[in-house]
């Protein structure tokens, strides 16, 4: 109980400290939204029309900085972040119309990654030096090694441009509407193989690797022994003995990818043209787009926040010493 | 690779259609539309649904097809006029009045008619909202006044010629009935438009918007295209993947390798990229050196065009020229001499040397030269770095320049720090492209208007170079304030003169209008043989004059 308050009031301090830091940083970037938008008009903005724009946008250069800070840390609790510089409209819509493309594939792919790749790693490390250990390891740290944009590149080529199996690109096909209907459904599951397998080829090596190799060193120690000495079955000993050990650095992994997965994927929006946030947050930060860069940096450090503590939490379920300890 | 610039939008000048499609003709053999065509224009984005054409990150999407103008300007075809919701119009009292005729039997999707009042009421509304005012024409304008029935009746501060432009082609008619009873103007998202374009949005997605043929459009016959797709691609690659395999017809990106990649894939994709711009060398005026018109000129003699166009942008952009008109596009507003002049403004290491020895610089022991006080001929050149192609241009730069005893030393930057430093002037060559507009006018003005500059430290809204000549600024007025096609072609004369002998600018290479198109499904594209508009779609209102003279096969 001890182990959990201090680590929730942890997370409260994080918080606090990210929301102020958020909230700075974007301040401190050169040039400012004004100039971003002088730019586009190209020397047909009189001075009077651009004070008019800027009020209009809300960008506030007037009150003092620590007013505009406790005005950003009312706003953020009622969840109002503002309207987008670059498109006038409130970032909370732009932001949840492609934040649910960016959790169903990136978070499915890495909870997928995560299952299948510790699961391979525990079998490869209890049938140790068998074949299943000399081929499937070293063959998903290949793919870790390889760069995303290249494994979707070479996917795009070789399933949906010579082999037109799969689309190119694009979340949906064009005039298929969103809804949940079988038509949407399996069209967007059409669209998301591609990126999905491309997300799981590059990333379930770490997981084997990790799994693996922890196990390896829990299978030598002397409780294992005891374990088989006591006659129980080679499945209990596997699973509850070894793997329940080995699973600990990997939870804390998995908590922080979990985070990020509100990041999204820039490099999958990028190469497949999926929808979601990633491509988003570059954009907003070259357009100093500063009320859509806030909202997402925001979501992604609450994201990754509230995982590390459910890993703690989890941790402290399956490990005992973690509860004990002052 | 590069991206152009989505949001700088104005650059476009109306197309010269012959005539506003079918309006003429009036044959009432209307065929159904039919046909799907889709766009595939790397938005950089999803959509926001919203459709508001006073919005400048939407409005390539809302000027020309959703809302209308009054007159088309087409900048292939010198300023070429075509009616459009104004049937005529007419400058009087010294160029200080215009006046146009609004056409009669337009309606709005809801059907009520479109009215001079409705024309008078947008101009008024973005009078009182200058931040819908894009192309700030109230600078000029003193008052917009329906006259009678169907007149609507313009007032300027000075002749103000040039502006025809924005205000007739660039300003979208709203209807008054809607927008009077909108609060706020500036963030409304119009995610339905009632306007009197031929198409209407349904439905619009984040993903994807659909626009469907306006059945009850006043041009009778058109448009001949029954839906058109608009998918967001965020993306160059998966963009350019979708023309290549022929799921989309219209295409408006770079695309390394275009022969390979899509020509050659099929006898009916076909590309064509008309100069719009001119990528240029900005020396700045307050740089101890750079003020020196002669070390100015060396510098237009040290770089080589043919080299930055060739390997720099794959040739897929021409080289610049140094009187600053881009050709062949406005081929038309060259003089013979300037002609002469520019032609031999090519690079020549011992024309930079005979005119730096002449002006007093010698070479140093590095190769390169310096004054009398030893103050060597080294500049940085302010660049994007996130733009690959003009990366490896001034790159190309830096070594024919070395070569004639000029050092240049790129400054790639991101390019929210590029702008800073541009608009602050603190920078000593700027490497960068104006909009320009439907003729060489309006980018000179651009360049070169003193008014447009401000003091180093302060942002100026375009003649970053902080160039200054009272007779340059002259020659720009007297242009706004004729509507005579000579004596304008002469002040260009004039203007290029001044390009040539006191080299302000250093034009590069020819910023091009990416264009992509299929012809398996459509005909009736804009060509070099009927330059009927600019092509590419994001260009305001010209993709309207496009989806107009398209027709499914």
């Amino acid at each position: 109980m001890r182990y959990l308050l201090r680590r929730s009031g942890f997370f409260v301090l994080t918080l606090w400290a990210a929301l102020t830091i958020n909230f700075l940083i974007p301040r401190l970037m050169p040039g400012s939204p004004a100039e971003a938008i002088m730019a586009r008009f190209h020397g047909r903005l009189s001075p009077s029309a651009l004070k008019a724009i800027t009020a209009a946008l809300g960008i506030d250069t007037t009150s003092s900085t620590l007013t505009q800070y406790f005005q950003y840390i009312g706003n953020t609790f009622r969840l109002d972040f503002g309207d987008s510089v670059q498109t006038f409209q409130p970032v909370a819509k732009t932001v949840a119309a492609a934040i649910p493309w960016t959790l169903t594939l990136v978070g499915v792919t890495t909870i997928l990654a995560f299952v299948l790749g510790t699961g391979i790693g525990a079998i490869a490390a209890w049938k140790r030096g068998g074949k299943a250990d000399s081929i499937l390891p070293p063959l998903f740290v290949v793919g870790t090694g390889l760069p995303y944009f290249w494994v979707g590149m070479m996917l795009i080529i070789l399933f949906a441009e010579i082999n037109p199996w799969f689309p190119v690109a694009l979340g949906i096909d064009p005039g298929v509407t969103t809804g949940f209907n079988g038509v949407f459904l399996g069209n967007a599951l059409r669209h998301a193989i591609l990126p999905a397998a491309a997300i799981l080829i590059t990333s379930i090596g770490g997981w084997v690797l990790t799994m693996r190799n922890t196990m390896v060193t829990t299978l030598a120690e002397d409780y294992i022994r005891m374990a088989r000495a006591k006659g129980l079955s080679s499945s209990r000993i596997m699973l509850d003995y070894a793997a329940r050990n080995s699973i600990l650095p990997n939870l804390t992994g998995f908590a922080m990818s979990l985070g990020f997965v509100v990041s999204g994927a820039v490099l999958v929006e990028d190469v497949f043209d999926y929808p979601g946030v990633g491509f988003m947050l570059v954009q907003a930060v070259q357009n100093e787009d500063f009320p859509l860069m806030q909202c997402l940096f925001l979501l992604i450090t609450v994201a990754v926040l509230v995982a590390v503590l459910l890993a703690d939490i989890a941790t402290a379920l399956l490990d005992p010493r973690t509860r004990s300890a002052r | 690779m590069r991206r152009f610039r989505k949001l700088a939008l104005a650059v476009a000048g109306g197309l010269a259609v012959t005539v506003l499609a079918a309006c003429g003709s009036g044959s009432a053999t209307s065929a159904s539309p039919g046909g799907t065509l889709t766009i595939s224009n790397e938005s950089g984005g999803l959509w926001t649904c919203s459709f508001n054409p006073f919005n400048s990150a939407v409005q390539f999407l809302a000027l020309g097809d959703i809302y209308e103008p009054l007159t088309f300007v087409n900048a292939l075809k010198n300023d070429q006029t075509t009616p459009w919701l104004a049937t005529k119009y007419a400058w009087s009292n010294s160029n200080k009045t215009l006046t146009f005729t609004i056409r009669d039997g337009v309606k709005w999707t809801d059907g009520q008619p479109m009215t001079a009042a409705d024309v008078a009421f947008t101009f008024n509304l973005i009078k009182k909202n200058p931040a819908l005012d894009l192309n700030s024409v109230w600078s000029v304008l003193t008052s917009v006044a329906q006259q009678g029935n169907n007149q609507v009746v313009m007032n300027f501060k000075s002749a103000a010629v040039p502006y025809f432009y924005y205000i007739a082609d660039q300003v979208p008619i709203v209807p008054q009935h809607i927008w009077s009873t909108i609060k706020d103007p500036v963030h409304y998202a119009d995610a339905k438009p009632v306007a009197t374009g031929a198409f209407q949005v349904n439905p619009c997605t984040p993903q994807n918007i659909t626009l469907t043929a306006n059945k009850s459009y006043w041009q009778p016959g058109l448009p001949k295209v029954a839906k058109v797709q608009y998918p967001a691609f965020t993306s160059n690659d998966p963009a350019n993947n979708y023309l290549a395999t022929g799921q989309a017809q219209w295409g408006s990106q770079f695309i390394p390798n275009i022969d390979a990649f899509y020509a050659k894939k099929s006898p009916d994709h076909h590309y064509w990229f008309p100069p719009t711009a001119q990528v240029s060398l900005f020396p700045n005026e307050s740089n101890a050196l750079l003020k020196d018109q002669t070390v100015r000129q060396a510098l237009a003699y040290a770089v080589d065009r043919n080299k930055a166009s060739s390997i720099g942008e794959y040739g897929y952009e021409p080289a610049g020229n140094q009187m600053g008109v881009v050709t062949p596009t406005f081929e038309s507003w060259v003089t013979p001499e300037a002609k002469t002049a520019a032609a031999a403004y090519t690079y020549n290491p011992d024309k930079v040397a005979s005119l730096l020895e002449g002006d007093g610089y010698h070479k140093g022991s590095d190769g390169i030269f310096e004054s009398a006080s030893g103050k060597k001929l080294s500049f940085k050149v302010l660049n994007i770095g996130d733009y690959s192609d003009w990366v490896a241009s001034v790159q190309t730069l830096v070594q024919s320049a070395k070569a004639a005893g000029i050092e240049l030393i790129p400054d790639n930057l991101s390019s929210d720090d590029y702008d800073n430093k541009l608009f602050n002037g603190q920078f000593d060559i700027a490497y960068y492209a104006e909009s320009g507009g439907p003729a060489p006018y309006y980018e000179m003005r651009q360049w070169l208007y003193s008014a447009n500059s401000a003091p180093i430290g302060q942002s100026a809204s375009s003649n970053y170079e902080r160039y200054s000549d009272p007779q340059t600024d002259q020659l720009l007025d007297q242009y706004g304030s004729t509507t005579d096609p000579a004596t304008q072609k002469q002040i260009i004369g004039q203007l290029e003169q001044v390009m040539l002998t006191q080299v302000p600018i250093i034009p590069v290479t020819e910023s091009v209008d990416w264009f992509q198109y299929d012809t398996t499904h459509f005909t009736g594209w804009p060509t070099p043989q009927n330059q009927y508009a600019l092509p590419s779609a994001f260009q305001v209102p010209d993709m309207g004059q496009v989806l107009l003279h398209l027709q499914p096969k």
